[in-house]
């Protein structure tokens, strides 16, 4: 079956192409931090540096971004887990007829825009405002206020889900039984209920506050002139990228890895003990080594040194030798543009000789047409094509910078490495 | 209706009800619902500066909704041609970008569900989960990097000469295509994934013992079953594209806007919170429509979407 062959090996090729270009994008990104190159790319590759890590340590309004942040996300977690959960407990509870229409407002808002829902928060909470006449400084126009509100509003939603598919697995008879025995309501909710849905809240809480920490779309309509740490990135990225973005994106990568493993160790923790309390439901004997500790589970373990090992590394390669590693790549490239430099005036000066050795330009056909003398040197400064690269392109206007430095103010831009290709690209097709 | 509510405070002790009670209430009314409704009642308002509000001048009007149409009374144009085809080039971009998911992902999810086996199944799938969890504006920034004219793939293409010069990924749409659909990707590939693992595998095998070819197999018995699944991740990612805002303020070239560009310059460069209310209502309704459509198209119920 040669077609079959050819349908497999096709089908792993397209899973590796998805899987890289799933993971791809993630990894360019953050090896980009690690590049020395004044703009956030891997090739040409200069030196491995972790100062653009140390670059974000300075960053007032990045540390100011990131407590806000992490300020809202805890509110956020504190309104939206017993929203959540209230939510979940009252979807067994309300009327048959009414249940679908219940699910669908309270799921609804998962399924609408982020930025609809923050618009209508900032309106909303504004209308009640002025209601109530309150002043400007009143908590119906503070960003964290309106920011909590709009986030919990769907992430509550997300809470919910965990906890109702929680719930699905809670024996209605442990509860009755303990009513049955002579419990109050309080105390069967929190004896009973409460610690079945433990592992639930801890990862409905993870949750939330994940969600809350990536939010965007609601965020930078309820911040007002706050700023998170989303906002912060975002306004940053928009202004002009450069790599210490990247170091941000590393960081940050590596913390919501962190919190995603976090969260799946809760997860195989409660799976682990559903079984284990299933086995003594069984009748069988639980020996202690299965009853592990948090701090002591495997998975914790390993993230931790994982963590550890690798930031030690990073540090150590990329704080040792930089300067000269720096320095050997500066010289480098000053090399490089001299030695264009010094190609390119011998190129022209060949070429001028050439052409007016070749084309005896006719008397009387206007000196217009003819190029003025020296003017060659200048060839292709001027096309479109040169302005389009300099406007588009920040890059170029970077390179543009340090080579105006290095060289005469007169040749602007004339020995940026992409203008002398385009350059030898227009001038092959004059000749 | 009264027994209703006695039996409920029974059943739950005084406490646990109120509690119960008044959390769904806020939740329900003052975060989902009202704001809702706030928001349609600006919308049809005039638009005045802040101090006016709920005052004499804050009248009904039709104007913003008229403006997405018509335009300004000003300008010459019949129709506001800028902020309408945005707005087309918005959906058709997102059920774009939607179809493109659904091919990438149906076949990673057969895949991952009923090909591969074992340890390493499960590794991609954990695997899968690591992108959710990055930021989206990072997932943004990581395609600005990669499309830009000296970025990976431009000195790649430079370099084994299939380009002579870079090309400009970002002005053309490119990066935003691609970044879009990467954006929610994952969106798609969970439900689909979720739904072709329920599916027997007895069931493909009695198909290709009766001699069925593979692409009958897909048709017949494997999309059928996962069709729910397809459905929910086509919505979601189509909801999400439409409304996204990071990945097209950064990956849009300068002459390509996106609707919910529209509605941020509304608010916060020109001010005009009206406006940007009704136009944020624009784009909430044409959500709820197309949710409604699939739902008609594919029968399946919300409760199925929203998982």
């Amino acid at each position: 079956m040669i077609s079959d062959h050819i349908r497999k090996t096709f089908t792993i090729l397209f899973v590796l192409g998805f899987f890289a270009y799933l993971f791809g994008p993630l990894i360019i990104m953050s090896l980009t931090a690690f590049n020395s190159s004044a703009f956030p790319r891997v090739t040409p590759w200069e030196c491995f540096s972790v100062e653009w890590f140390q670059f974000l340590g300075k960053d007032a309004k990045l540390i100011e971004g990131l407590q806000n942040s992490i300020f809202i996300g805890i509110g956020v977690v504190v309104l939206a887990v017993p929203l959540g959960l209230s939510g979940a407990l009252m979807l067994t509870q309300v009327k048959e007829r009414v249940r679908p229409w219940y699910y669908t407002v309270t799921i609804s808002p998962i399924l609408v825009p982020g930025v609809v829902l923050g618009i209508s928060t900032l309106l909303f909470w504004d209308r009640v405002g002025t209601m109530f006449g309150a002043s400007r400084e009143s908590v119906f126009y503070n960003g964290f206020f309106l920011t909590i509100i709009g986030q919990a509003t769907f992430i509550s939603a997300y809470t919910m889900l965990v906890f109702i598919s929680r719930l699905q697995r809670f024996d209605r008879v442990q509860e009755e039984a303990a009513l049955d025995l002579g419990a109050t309501h309080v105390q069967t909710f929190r004896k009973i209920l409460l610690p079945f849905l433990k592992p639930a809240i801890a990862s409905a809480a993870v949750l939330a506050f994940l969600a809350s920490f990536e939010n965007y779309n609601t965020t930078v309509f309820t911040i007002v002139s706050e700023s998170t740490l989303t906002t912060f990135l975002a306004a940053k990225v928009r202004h002009g990228i450069n790599p210490s973005i990247s170091a941000l994106a590393v960081v940050i990568v590596a913390l919501t890895l962190f919190g995603a493993a976090l969260h799946e160790v809760f997860k195989r923790r409660e799976l682990a003990a559903e079984k284990e309390s299933a086995r003594i439901a069984k009748g069988e004997q639980v020996t202690r080594k299965s009853k592990n500790r948090f701090i002591t589970d495997p998975a914790v373990i390993l993230i931790f040194l994982v963590t550890v090992a690798g930031l030690g590394t990073v540090y150590f390669a990329g704080t040792m030798g930089l300067d000269e590693c720096k320095a050997a790549v500066k010289a480098e490239k000053q090399r490089v543009v001299q030695e264009r430099v010094k190609k390119r005036q011998q190129k022209s000066m060949f070429q001028d000789a050439g052409r007016q050795a070749l084309t005896p330009v006719p008397e009387g056909a206007g000196a217009r047409s003819r190029p003025a003398p020296g003017t060659s040197n200048f060839q292709g400064l001027f096309s479109p094509d040169n302005l389009e690269g300099q406007a588009g392109t920040k890059e170029t206007e970077q390179e543009q910078e340090k080579t105006r430095a290095a060289g005469t103010e007169q040749f602007q831009g004339i020995f940026a490495p992409q203008n002398l290709e385009e350059q030898s690209g227009a001038s092959g097709e004059q000749q | 209706m009264g027994r209703y509510w006695q039996e409920f405070f029974l059943r739950n002790g005084t406490a646990l009800a109120l509690y119960l009670l008044i959390s769904v209430a806020c939740w329900m009314l003052l975060m989902i619902i009202l704001p809702q409704i706030f928001m349609l009642d600006f919308s049809f308002r005039t638009n005045v500066p802040p101090p006016l509000w709920g005052t004499e001048a804050h009248g009904y009007t039709l104007e913003h909704y008229q403006y997405m149409v018509y335009g300004s009374a000003q300008s010459t144009d019949s129709y506001n041609f800028v902020d309408l085809s945005v707005f087309g080039r918005t959906i058709l971009t997102a059920i774009f970008v939607t179809l493109i998911d659904v091919a990438l992902c149906y076949p990673v999810a057969y895949y991952l569900a009923h090909v591969a086996s074992g340890g390493w199944a499960r590794l991609m799938v954990m695997a899968l989960i690591v992108p959710f969890w990055v930021n989206e504006l990072l997932r943004a920034f990581a395609f600005k990097i990669m499309f830009g004219s000296t970025g990976i793939i431009n000195n790649f293409l430079v370099a084994i000469g299939i380009l002579d010069q870079p090309f400009d990924f970002i002005r053309n749409g490119v990066a935003l295509y691609s970044g879009l659909s990467y954006a929610y990707i994952l969106l798609m590939i969970f439900p689909i994934y979720n739904a072709v693992e329920s599916l027997d595998k007895n069931q493909i095998e009695a198909a290709r013992d009766l001699g069925c070819p593979w692409w009958r197999i897909h048709w017949r018995v494997v999309i059928p079953h996962a069709k729910p699944g397809i459905t929910s991740g086509c919505t979601m990612v189509f909801m999400l594209t439409a409304g996204a805002l990071a990945a097209p303020q950064i990956l849009g070239g300068p002459s390509s806007l996106w609707f919910t560009q529209i509605i941020y310059q509304a608010f916060n460069q020109a001010g005009n919170w009206a406006r940007g209310s009704a136009y944020a209502i624009i784009l909430l309704s044409t959500s709820i429509i197309f949710v409604l459509c699939m739902m008609k198209i594919f029968k399946v119920k919300l409760g199925e979407i929203a998982r």
